[in-house]
């Protein structure tokens, strides 16, 4: 409030809370999507090329963390209103919820940042960072992604964190 | 004295004008609430979603483009709460009568009523904001619903036929034929 000089991103909130005990962070890359090269369209060749890569963080809770847990869902919040931070959707109750919001304009899309909270369950922040993505572009990576193998051995700390609730 | 707290009254002022910019809606009021589920779609998603380029051939795909564009905020908020849904219908009320919306129709469905408003712009099929409200009852959720921008009534046809949202079929409708016949453009 007092002053700006100190702004938080999401990139610091990363890298501040890598190594906490609260939290699990992951680093996917694009080989996730263990797309087959030779069945992919020239366009959607392309299209992948400008997505580089995802990181997430996620704040699991247990039973002796939970006004960590709030104080932190409550920073993300904060960074998250940041007006660079541009707001797509937001669906969700005072319990629980999840937003999408992206990062530079129109057609140079930087970065989307999903954020979803679930009380007593924790949040997630996933960061999909790129270079140059643009709406027809990511349409053109879900038409990919149907036809993708999805390789989900990256996501395997999340699914523990998921099924032990 | 005075000055200081001229300069209080400043500092205050901006330390809340960041939450004046949220709570520019008569409803917002509503997201976040523990007993409302909402979903908020802000203008930035049209205006990402109206930039996909698809094949120029494919008509229905261009006619939801176009309607796409002409979107600001899709509101909706449901809830199960008795006492959130007679706040809905009071809010709902008092903003009806604020922003001058008139009702296109208003129909009883298994002893559902469900009311739908709207805004008219430059002509008469034109249409800036729409507003739907469906009672709830028998374990059915209570919903609200806000679409703003510059559309067309018919066109919201072609968005219901893409998008299932609740009181779609319903919106289908009323908006079919409703308001004189469909002009040709």
């Amino acid at each position: 409030m007092i002053s700006c000089n100190n702004e938080p991103s999401l990139q610091k909130y990363f890298v501040e809370n890598t190594e906490n005990k609260d939290f699990i962070a992951l680093d996917v890359s694009p080989s996730i999507l263990n797309l087959d090269q030779t069945k992919l369209s020239l366009e959607q060749k392309e299209a992948m090329k400008t997505f580089e890569k995802m990181n997430v963080l996620a704040f699991k809770v247990n039973g002796s963390n939970k006004a960590e847990f709030a104080a932190e869902r409550a920073k993300v919040a904060k960074i998250l209103k940041n007006e660079k931070y541009q707001q797509l959707i937001k669906f969700g109750s005072g319990k629980e919820g999840a937003s999408v919001s992206f990062v530079g304009d129109d057609e140079h899309i930087d970065e989307f940042v999903l954020f979803a909270n679930k009380e007593n369950a924790g949040f997630a922040v996933v960061r999909i960072l790129g270079k140059d993505m643009n709406p027809t572009s990511i349409m053109t990576m879900m038409t990919a992604l149907k036809n993708s193998n999805i390789n989900l051995d990256q996501l395997k700390p999340l699914q523990e964190m998921l099924e032990k609730k | 004295m005075k000055s200081a707290i001229q300069k209080l009254v400043f500092a205050l002022a901006i330390a809340f004008m960041p939450m004046l910019n949220f709570a520019q809606g008569a409803f917002d009021k509503f997201d976040g609430q523990d007993d409302v589920t909402s979903i908020i779609v802000n203008k930035k998603m049209f205006d990402l979603m109206s930039k996909v380029k698809t094949d120029a051939s494919d008509k229905e795909a261009q006619q939801y483009l176009n309607l796409i564009k002409k979107l600001d905020n899709l509101k909706v908020f449901t809830t199960k709460s008795t006492r959130v849904e007679n706040e809905m219908k009071a809010s709902a009320n008092s903003y009806i009568k604020s922003a001058g919306l008139e009702e296109l129709m208003r129909v009883t469905e298994n002893g559902r009523n469900i009311k739908i408003l709207v805004k008219s712009g430059s002509s008469d099929t034109q249409v800036r904001e729409l507003l739907m409200f469906i009672e709830g009852g028998k374990g059915e959720d209570t919903v609200l619903m806000s679409l703003t921008g510059n559309f067309d009534l018919n066109e919201i046809s072609t968005l219901t036929d893409k998008m299932r949202f609740p009181g779609g079929d319903d919106l289908k409708r009323a908006t079919k034929g409703s308001k004189g016949p469909k002009g040709a453009k």
